[in-house]
């Protein structure tokens, strides 16, 4: 019956919304947490348009380039996702934790887990707390795949390294929304790979480069890496990612209301990066030209492109509203992705 | 405090009754795939106390020849004659149901179940999951809101105590009540963490209620596998076992009764009480076997 409730929903959208969909429950479906981004490489490289070429650098970053000449425009979306990496195999078979990136460990707590090997995912449970009931700082975490001993783990596939995280699935909620895990940033990936298929390369005033990166949530370490490779040649970068947005009853209004569903977000003000008033002024004047819902809003959090400004680039990072970050249960609208798409398209032709 | 946590530890039978010791066991006339099948399927169902319609539904098409009484049980005659004895399981679990729509489309929750024995953390684990509506024109899938991490940085968070039902706001996607209304939810409506029965290891099961529905699976998988019987055996799967008084299984005591013995099916599981509750589908097969051989003693 959800399924039917989807299909119904899915039936009354428009085709951008129908498109939007599609490439990004493909990529909020796949698994990668920082460090371990090949699947969603992959699955980026496959939803890509067929004249796109790519390489891939040292990090891990993908590359597309598009356009000729010099002083590129750098858009950049990262690839990877919160989670864990396995530690130690304890002698009871259980799995001791590393968090990647920061995230309230209790939403992972007594859920289902996958332990992503070499030869394919493997099962398992991360384990509730045997002591304390602080809310939201448990004990640190451990995973069992069921087996009692270090050997019986290992004996099912199991590594130090290996990264683990939570089941995911995109389910489509009423109107266009919808929810699941990892939408930071894959909405960011998705927007530039729309952004990629329906761009003007005609039009192009300047090359683009787009980058999808790699360890952002552990630090923008993908992103610190192209930008010191391209040094001070670029002349803008905009970081493609989360705004988090304060449209929800448990958090304070005082700042980062941008409601969802009213389009994509300039993040002028984050934790890494200030952008210049005139570019905010211009911006604005660009969505507005092309017809293109824009809010203006500041948020928490660090942004790829502020890896770029210590070479003199100015970072203009686009987001578009979510809800619950870094929680199971994300939460976004379809219609501020199709928004994000039609910026992103924006400042790589006519910015 | 430190009572509930000793329960998270070792294996640990949660209900009442009979324990069921497993051990060698005769061959079962239903091959293990498909005990396993039904208990994975059980676990993937929802049947809040009091509100186990959908369930007892699925089981009268499962299990031919069974009836549903007033209150909701399901029960399956089978044999005749004397002596006449009972069997039952219970289906319902600790559960939600919607206690208002706010005007900007969220829905808050009220407990169905549960007491001061509760886990002290069974609420939380609604906090930043996805959870299924069950609504007069179908589930409905949703969320319950979290603060994101983001916006926690740079605030004093406090010691804070564990999140309770009164902090769940559940988001469907609706910005209005209006909207909530036309997905055909309503006050009351039940609602329950989505359920995602997982396996994992060497045939273990985890999902919410999974000792209780592995009962139920076994329980429906010696009755379909129409097994020799002595006298008449009474199968039933009981509701409201976890409100009023076990109000469901006392119903059947009094209709279909005197038995001269009953017996309630259980089965062992690991983390009772969370998502993750455990039971081994080995020893459910064995469950199986057993019960079986029971109806014909």
């Amino acid at each position: 019956m959800i399924i039917g409730l989807v299909a119904l929903l899915a039936i009354q959208d428009t085709s951008r919304i129908a498109e939007a969909q599609t490439v990004l429950a493909q990529l909020v479906e796949s698994y990668g947490v920082s460090g371990a981004e090949a699947p969603v490489r992959d699955v980026v490289k496959r939803l890509l348009p067929s004249w796109a070429r790519t390489e891939t650098d040292t990090a891990g970053n993908l590359w597309v380039r598009v356009g000729q000449g010099d002083g590129p425009v750098v858009i950049v979306a990262h690839l990877d996702e919160i989670g864990f990496r396995i530690d130690t195999i304890r002698a009871d078979g259980s799995l001791a934790l590393q968090t990647r990136g920061g995230f309230i460990a209790s939403l992972f707590e007594a859920q289902p887990a996958l332990i992503h090997g070499e030869r394919g995912d493997i099962p398992a449970i991360f384990l509730p707390r045997d002591t304390g009931l602080t809310r939201r700082a448990p004990p640190p975490l451990r995973a069992s795949v069921g087996a009692t001993t270090r050997a019986g783990a290992e004996s099912l596939g199991v590594a130090v390294g290996q990264t683990v995280t939570m089941r995911k699935q995109y389910v489509r909620l009423a109107g266009t929304r919808a929810t699941g895990r990892s939408f930071d940033d894959r909405m960011g990936c998705a927007a530039l790979i729309l952004a990629l298929r329906q761009l003007d390369r005609s039009k192009l005033k300047h090359p683009v480069i787009f980058v999808f990166s790699v360890r952002e949530e552990i630090g923008l370490e993908g992103a610190a890496v192209a930008a010191r490779q391209l040094g001070t040649t670029p002349r803008r970068v905009h970081a493609i990612d989360t705004f988090v947005s304060a449209d929800s009853p448990l958090e304070l209004p005082n700042f980062a209301v941008a409601p969802l569903g009213a389009g994509a977000v300039a993040r002028v003000l984050d934790n890494s990066s200030i952008t210049p008033p005139a570019y905010v002024d211009s911006l604005v004047q660009l969505a507005r030209t092309r017809g293109i819902a824009l809010q203006i809003g500041t948020t928490n959090g660090g942004n790829d492109g502020s890896t770029f400004t210590p070479y003199g680039v100015v970072d203009v990072p686009l987001g578009w509203p979510l809800r619950y970050s870094h929680s199971p249960a994300e939460v976004i609208d379809l219609k501020d992705l199709v928004s994000l798409t039609d910026l992103v398209r924006a400042v790589a032709e006519d910015w | 405090m430190v009572a509930a946590v000793s329960r998270l530890g070792g294996w640990a039978v949660r209900t009442g009754g009979v324990v069921v010791l497993l051990t060698a066991q005769p061959p079962n006339r239903l091959a293990a795939q498909t005990v396993d099948d039904l208990a994975l399927r059980f676990t993937s169902m929802t049947a809040v106390t009091g509100y186990e319609q959908a369930m007892t539904d699925s089981l009268l098409a499962l299990l031919p020849g069974s009836a549903r009484d007033r209150i909701g049980n399901v029960t399956l005659t089978l044999g005749r004659g004397a002596p006449k004895r009972l069997v039952s399981c219970p289906l319902d679990e600790i559960g939600y149901a919607v206690g208002n729509i706010t005007d900007d489309g969220y829905l808050t929750l009220r407990r169905v179940g549960g007491g001061t024995r509760l886990y002290p953390l069974f609420d939380q684990q609604l906090e930043g999951e996805r959870v299924t509506l069950f609504g007069r024109r179908g589930p409905v899938p949703g969320v319950v809101a979290v603060r994101s991490t983001h916006l926690t940085r740079g605030r004093p968070t406090g010691n804070e105590a564990p999140f309770a039902v009164d902090n769940a706001y559940v988001d469907v996607g609706a910005r209005s009540r209006d909207e909530v209304m036309a997905l055909g939810l309503a006050l009351l409506t039940p609602v329950s963490l989505a359920k995602r029965p997982h396996r994992y290891g060497d045939r273990l099961l985890a999902a919410p209620n999974a000792g209780r529905r592995a009962a139920c699976a076994a329980l429906a998988a010696a009755a379909l596998s129409r097994p020799r019987v002595r006298g008449t055996v009474v199968v039933a799967f009981t509701v409201q076992r976890l409100y009023a008084d076990t109000a469901g299984l006392k119903a059947v005591m009094n209709l279909q009764g005197p038995f001269e013995s009953t017996r309630d099916v259980t089965v062992g599981s690991r983390f009772p009480d969370t998502a993750v509750e455990t039971v081994s589908l080995r020893e459910v097969s064995a469950l199986v076997a057993e019960l079986s051989r029971w109806m014909g003693q």
